[in-house]
């Protein structure tokens, strides 16, 4: 079985890599690795129905793909506006100090993505005004782009909705409780060090001139048209969180509908039908490699399951010696994050968890630690989900080469962390309240 | 530019033709898993089948609902509770549920038995698993389906997630997904999620039906410290204790675990705190589940004979003695189950003889000789009131 799936893991990432250089696409690379290995499944009779395993993995992230179409809905009706457009103006009037400035849209950038689990919300509800700051702050295109991605994977590992950790307590039968400090105070931490990192010898612009270079403000758009949308959709999460037992259950792509149909409704310019249609169309248009990216992934998964590759890759890693454990995480969670997603915590982290308990170690700092590590793996091919999009948000068109050196220090700093969390969890059991 | 608008619109065409027919062949299997009905002869002891619905109506019609089958001896004892397929794709739980219900034979007192508890879960495989939808047991008169599920309900059935559950009425956070998980949300809600209202319908019936002795089984990865192990609640755990040590030394391997007071939602908490029932879970071995196997295959479910796991084995990261070239049979999870059950009632018997159930079916040492399909009777030759399709 080792050889059979060796060769089928190694014609998979030679299919991708070969695709990748004639196609120019991740997408279609991955389709085309995930056929090579299903067809291998299919050859071995370890699997009946190519397209079977082909369909269903593209049902894997369906949710994920909805989320970021209804997502883009609303910020770009939200957007029509001019509302933050106006927000902007308004917080760069009040001051223009970078370091508060920085903060703010850092912390502003974690409260989505801490209560959805998705740093793509924080990407997608707020990357576009921390943008238009960073860079009135004196942050280049790339660092912009590094700020809005880095905050966003702290937002999906911050507390309270940290959905790596509770995959992994899901699998190890861990109550999720006890996490909020051990998963808040390394995120603060990295956020400090990141903003300082991120905002160390950038020069803000003068008001005016910042002012100046911002596309004009709608003039009459009052308050109220600028607030209520957001605030619709932080209520409706925190009603959703807060009061779950009182309403139905929304989820997150009825909830982002409803926030975007509060924007069309606020909007000061009535807009046409033949308007809001070409805004969505424009939307599709925008996110349609990012859905073709989600559904991609949820093939390669399924492939790689179907064949045992992504056992064989568990395997190895897990049989490995500690030490070669501690470092070898440090690479192979995120770059399984990248092609796996949150399944990446459920392969390795039950069986984690499971390791260290027989050392006695403090579980709740191990999956805190590994949930830290997780994310990092957001801005890595095949999928590099939240890294693509903090991209396209920004406007980012430099190479993406150029944006992963740009990540490395916080990610570096952020793996630092996690790394010694797990290697001396009981030295931060005290954070376990 | 015409030659390249008309290559594109054929590469566009071609793309759309392949996808139709993936869509297609796909599209039928996915009907098939969602509508196929797994088969049943009942036992002579069957006396009556409800629904779900008939204890919380707003099940009725749904995929959710699923048959409770009773067996009454009629004569006064006390009442057994067994639950199958909360989880479906650990089918051994189900298997052993039928294979329970063809032969069962009720002296005194009776049981209950809900084959799937998850019945909407059972209707497709586990998304990014790649699952097979199906698994055979060979009998004297031909081969039985039956299926592989999943973990959670159908999101056909309960959509969309939130993005946080929250569990009833403790308020802990769980995974989203979990909100159709049967055993995460037990004691449930009448007014809730389709699950919800599953578990709160089961509570009803271990309540209302004064159920005495209630038994959970399920599946469990050779790599979950969980794993031949009874998990009961405090009132039940002198029971599950003694049950323990005694097919230990007559049978098989089994530990016995308390049920941990913070972990909400599961049915050795919850039936406990929420019904005066005895409540107990069982895990049997079940490589399939396992987190790093081989490739997703009929015999890794039947079987689960895994390399992988073998060397997981080696490496002293299993919770059973798992030998790679034999795996843990489908007869082996079925019997122990069934065994385990059974030893069981003989506690809690001999713990309260006013709720004594005498009942008898196939054992361990039964199943492991003849294998499972030779409990299985064959409906061409049955009588058609005791033939059920579920």
């Amino acid at each position: 079985m080792y050889l059979d799936t060796t060769i089928i893991l190694i014609a998979m990432v030679v299919a991708f890599v070969l695709s990748s250089i004639f196609l120019k696409s991740a997408e279609i690379s991955m389709i085309i690795a995930a056929s090579v290995g299903i067809l291998f499944g299919v050859a071995h009779g370890w699997t009946s129905s190519f397209s079977r395993v082909f369909v269903e993995g593209l049902f894997t992230n369906l949710d994920i793909a909805l989320l970021f179409v209804t997502a883009s809905f609303f910020v770009n009706f939200y957007s029509e506006s001019g509302a933050i457009t106006t927000l902007t103006r308004k917080l760069v009037s009040k001051s223009n100090n970078k370091w508060v400035l920085l903060s703010a849209m850092a912390i502003f950038m974690l409260i989505p993505g801490a209560i959805t689990g998705a740093g793509s919300i924080s990407v997608f509800v707020l990357g576009s005004m921390v943008a238009m700051i960073a860079r009135a702050m004196g942050l280049s295109e790339k660092k912009t782009a590094a700020f809005v991605f880095t905050f966003a994977i702290l937002s999906a590992a911050a507390p309270p909705v940290n959905l790596w950790a509770m995959m992994i307590a899901s699998g190890s039968d861990m109550p999720y409780v006890g996490f909020t400090t051990p998963l808040l105070v390394p995120i603060l931490i990295v956020g400090a060090l990141s903003i300082i990192y991120f905002g160390w010898g950038s020069k803000p612009k003068d008001t005016a001139e910042i002012l100046k270079n911002l596309p004009d403000a709608s003039k009459d758009i009052a308050w109220w048209r600028i607030i209520l949308p957001p605030a619709v959709l932080l209520g409706v999460f925190l009603v959703s969180y807060y009061l779950p037992f009182n309403i139905p259950v929304i989820g997150l792509p009825l909830t982002f509908v409803i926030a975007c149909i509060v924007a069309i409704i606020c909007n000061p310019n009535k807009l046409s039908p033949k308007e809001c249609w070409n805004i969505m169309d424009k939307t599709m248009e925008q996110i349609f490699p990012l859905i073709a990216t989600v559904l991609s992934v949820g093939v390669l998964q399924n492939a790689m399951s179907a064949t045992g590759v992504k056992g064989l890759i568990g395997i190895t890693f897990i049989t490995l010696p500690l030490v070669w454990i501690y470092i070898s995480i440090l690479f192979i969670a995120p770059l399984l994050q990248g092609s796996l997603n949150y399944g990446s915590a459920v392969v390795f982290g039950a069986p984690l968890i499971f390791l260290f308990n027989t050392m006695g170690y403090n579980l709740t700092i191990i999956a805190s630690a590994m949930s830290l590590i997780f994310p990092i793996g957001d801005c890595l091919p095949p999928s590099r989900i939240t890294g693509r999009l903090s991209c396209e948000v920004v406007g980012y068109e430099g190479s993406y080469g150029s944006f992963l050196k740009a990540v490395l220090v916080p990610c570096l700093i952020l793996a630092a962390v996690a790394l010694v969390m797990m290697v001396f969890p009981d030295k931060f059991a005290f954070l376990v309240l | 530019m015409s030659e390249k608008l008309n290559n594109n619109i054929t590469v566009k065409l071609i793309c759309f033709i392949i996808a139709a027919i993936l869509a297609i062949v796909a599209g039928i299997q996915f009907y098939d898993h969602r509508t196929y009905k797994e088969t049943v002869v009942v036992s002579d002891s069957f006396t009556e089948k409800k629904m779900l619905s008939d204890y919380v109506p707003s099940l009725k019609n749904t995929m959710a609902d699923t048959p409770v089958f009773f067996f009454d001896s009629g004569v006064e004892g006390g009442t057994v509770l067994y639950l199958g397929g909360t989880h479906p794709y650990e089918p051994a739980a189900s298997l052993s549920a039928f294979v329970m219900m063809e032969n069962i034979n009720v002296e005194k007192g009776r049981v209950i038995i809900i084959p799937q508890a998850n019945r909407s879960a059972t209707t497709l495989g586990m998304l990014g698993n790649a699952y097979p939808q199906y698994y055979h047991v060979d009998t004297e008169w031909g081969s039985v389906k039956y299926k592989i599920g999943d973990r959670w309900a159908h999101p056909l059935d309960s959509w969309p997630d939130p993005f946080t559950y929250r569990h009833y009425p403790s308020g802990l956070q769980l995974t989203y997904q979990d909100l159709r998980n049967v055993n995460r949300c037990y004691p449930g809600r009448e007014d809730g999620a389709p699950i919800e209202r599953v578990c709160y319908a089961i509570m009803e019936i271990i309540r209302n039906e004064k159920v005495d002795l209630a038994i959970d089984s399920h599946e469990a990865a050779v790599m979950y410290p969980v794993v031949e192990t009874y998990v009961a609640h405090e009132r039940a755990l002198d029971i599950a204790m003694m049950a323990a040590m005694n097919l230990s030394a007559t049978k098989f391997y089994m530990k016995c675990e308390a049920s941990p007071t913070n972990l909400r939602g599961l049915s050795h908490r919850e039936w406990g705190d929420f019904s005066d029932t005895l409540a107990i879970l069982m895990e049997t071995p079940q490589p399939f589940t396992d987190w790093i196997v081989g490739p997703m295959t009929e015999e890794l479910q039947t079987i689960g004979a895994d390399e992988f796991l073998g060397t997981a084995m080696e490496h002293g990261l299993t919770y059973v003695e798992y030998d790679k070239n034999v795996g843990c049979p489908m007869k082996l999870r079925v019997g122990r189950h069934l065994s385990g059950a059974a030893e069981a009632i003989d506690w809690t018997n001999a713990s309260f003889p006013e709720k004594e159930v005498v009942v008898n079916w196939p054992s361990y040492e039964e199943l492991m000789e003849h294998d499972c399909g030779y409990f299985l009777h064959d409906p061409a030759k049955a009588d058609t009131d005791k033939i059920f399709e579920i």
